[in-house]
């Protein structure tokens, strides 16, 4: 089966000048855990997830991803998130970006998702422009 | 693709009962009502039109704001239906409509209207952003329901005029002042809502007389298609060839649930005008789809077949032009 059927047609997404508490706010409500970065034809140019943010608050900590028993308390990541608020998503998010097209198959959709371990891929048409995403779990649900 | 905006979504809530108390009046106890039956999905004028037309199988985008745990609910439901989903979230809580729906008196519904949340500053400039990015890639537009708190009035206005500036045809299906300023930018398509207020920019439109004047003024404005409700089972088509009255021949006892109906009316027509028919069949087919959707407990009927044979029994008859 191909993308195109069993995508989420969602196109929630956030500009190169959308602020970093924007983007925070938005996955918050939305419930997604990464945003595709659109530009202003709406072509996708990046993608920001909430590991880039605590990669840029807490550079060499990467390992709180995994637990957060080493620090002393979260001020420090307070303190830098705060001071980035302000801040465009574009001196965050990750420019190479993995896509797939909504012509693709569900297998090669598996395999990119894993290979990558991603939770999710956004689907782009020939323009680059967003019309989907794929999240593990849409994969799931279609395969069962 | 066709375009839909949709500034204040809503979640459609119905109950059916078998009786309401004659009055609320002189009650000195608490009022218990059992509902036999209920249900609740996306709603929404222009949500309830994507909604349609992605059942119809055609490309269809849906915008708005949305907000909290019933926003969710909201996108959840778009999503399963095949609408592609462009919204922008802000703070607070989606409105919740609730109609309830008496046994023998389907056609006069108890409705709850909540007023939806405000929508700040900063979301507006957003969604503008995402708007007119969005109208690149469209064909029609369609602006459709009340505008929520926060929004300006002549809002619409602003909305059709950047679509105008991209030379799409634009479909404004509301009321009072939004549709007023609306008109300003000459939109292609009217479907005055008039059931608060039986005024379309201010002038009467109750008897078929004031319709027909009402629906002039708005050529006047450059409008090519405006289509006003004629009691509850007719409509008055006026364009600037002419003017048609569209007559359902259907009992009022046979209607289960008017909500929806005039936004079946709206994507019915818009479906078949994508598909190349011509307005009149457009129109027929349109007004079929409304009675079909009134004849049943869901909101929208989604069955082509149905719509289709629902088409004999709309009445099409030339008042004035040709």
């Amino acid at each position: 089966m191909k993308a195109r059927e069993f995508m989420r047609r969602d196109l929630t997404s956030v500009e190169l000048d959308t602020t970093v508490a924007e983007v925070i706010y938005l996955m918050e409500q939305s419930g997604l855990s990464s945003l595709p970065v659109l530009d202003d034809e709406g072509v996708l140019v990046g993608v920001i997830s909430e590991k880039d943010l605590i990669r840029a608050a807490l550079p060499g900590y990467l390992e709180m991803l995994h637990s957060a028993s080493f620090l002393p308390s979260l001020n420090q990541l307070t303190r830098r998130l705060r001071e980035m608020a302000d801040q465009p998503v574009s001196e965050y998010m990750r420019s190479d970006v993995i896509f797939v097209r909504p012509d693709d198959e569900d297998l090669q959709i598996a395999d990119t998702l894993i290979r990558h371990e991603l939770k999710q891929v956004p689907v782009v048409d020939e323009q680059g422009h967003l019309v989907g995403v794929i999240r593990r779990i849409d994969l799931l649900y279609h395969l069962i | 693709m066709i375009l839909t905006v949709t500034l204040n979504p809503t979640l459609d809530k119905f109950y059916w009962v078998d009786r309401l108390p004659l009055s609320l009046e002189r009650v000195e106890e608490e009022i218990l009502i059992r509902a036999r039956k209920a249900s609740s999905s996306a709603g929404g004028k222009g949500i309830n039109v994507s909604v349609f037309l992605a059942c119809m199988g055609l490309e269809t985008v849906a915008m708005g704001f949305l907000a909290g745990h019933t926003g969710q609910i909201i996108l959840r439901d778009v999503l399963a239906r095949g609408v592609t989903a462009n919204f922008v979230w802000i703070e607070g809580e989606t409105r919740t409509n609730v109609t309830i729906i008496e046994r023998g008196r389907e056609y006069h519904p108890v409705k709850i209207h909540e007023e939806g949340p405000p929508v700040p500053k900063r979301a507006v400039e957003l969604f503008l952003r995402k708007y007119q990015r969005m109208l690149k890639r469209a064909e029609y537009v369609v602006l459709g329901g009340a505008l929520p708190p926060g929004i300006p009035v002549d809002f619409y206005r602003e909305l059709a005029s950047l679509a105008r500036e991209q030379g799409l045809r634009t479909v404004v299906h509301a009321g009072g002042a939004a549709l007023k300023a609306a008109l300003e930018a000459g939109p292609y398509f009217v479907k005055p809502d008039v059931r608060e207020a039986s005024q379309v920019a201010d002038l009467p439109a109750k008897t078929e007389q004031e319709i027909i004047a009402a629906g002039k003024y708005t050529m006047e404005k450059g409008v090519q298609v405006c289509l006003i409700s004629h009691h509850v089972t007719g409509d008055i088509l006026i364009t600037p060839e002419g003017v048609w009255e569209l007559q359902a021949r259907v009992p009022l006892s046979r209607y289960k649930n008017l909500v929806g109906a005039d936004d079946a009316l709206v994507a019915g027509v818009l479906y078949r005008l994508v598909e190349g028919d011509p307005l009149l069949d457009a129109v027929k087919f349109g007004m079929a789809a409304a009675i079909a959707s009134a004849e049943i407990e869901p909101k929208l009927c989604l069955a082509k077949p149905a719509i289709e044979q629902e088409m004999k029994e709309v009445e099409v008859v030339r008042k004035e032009g040709g």
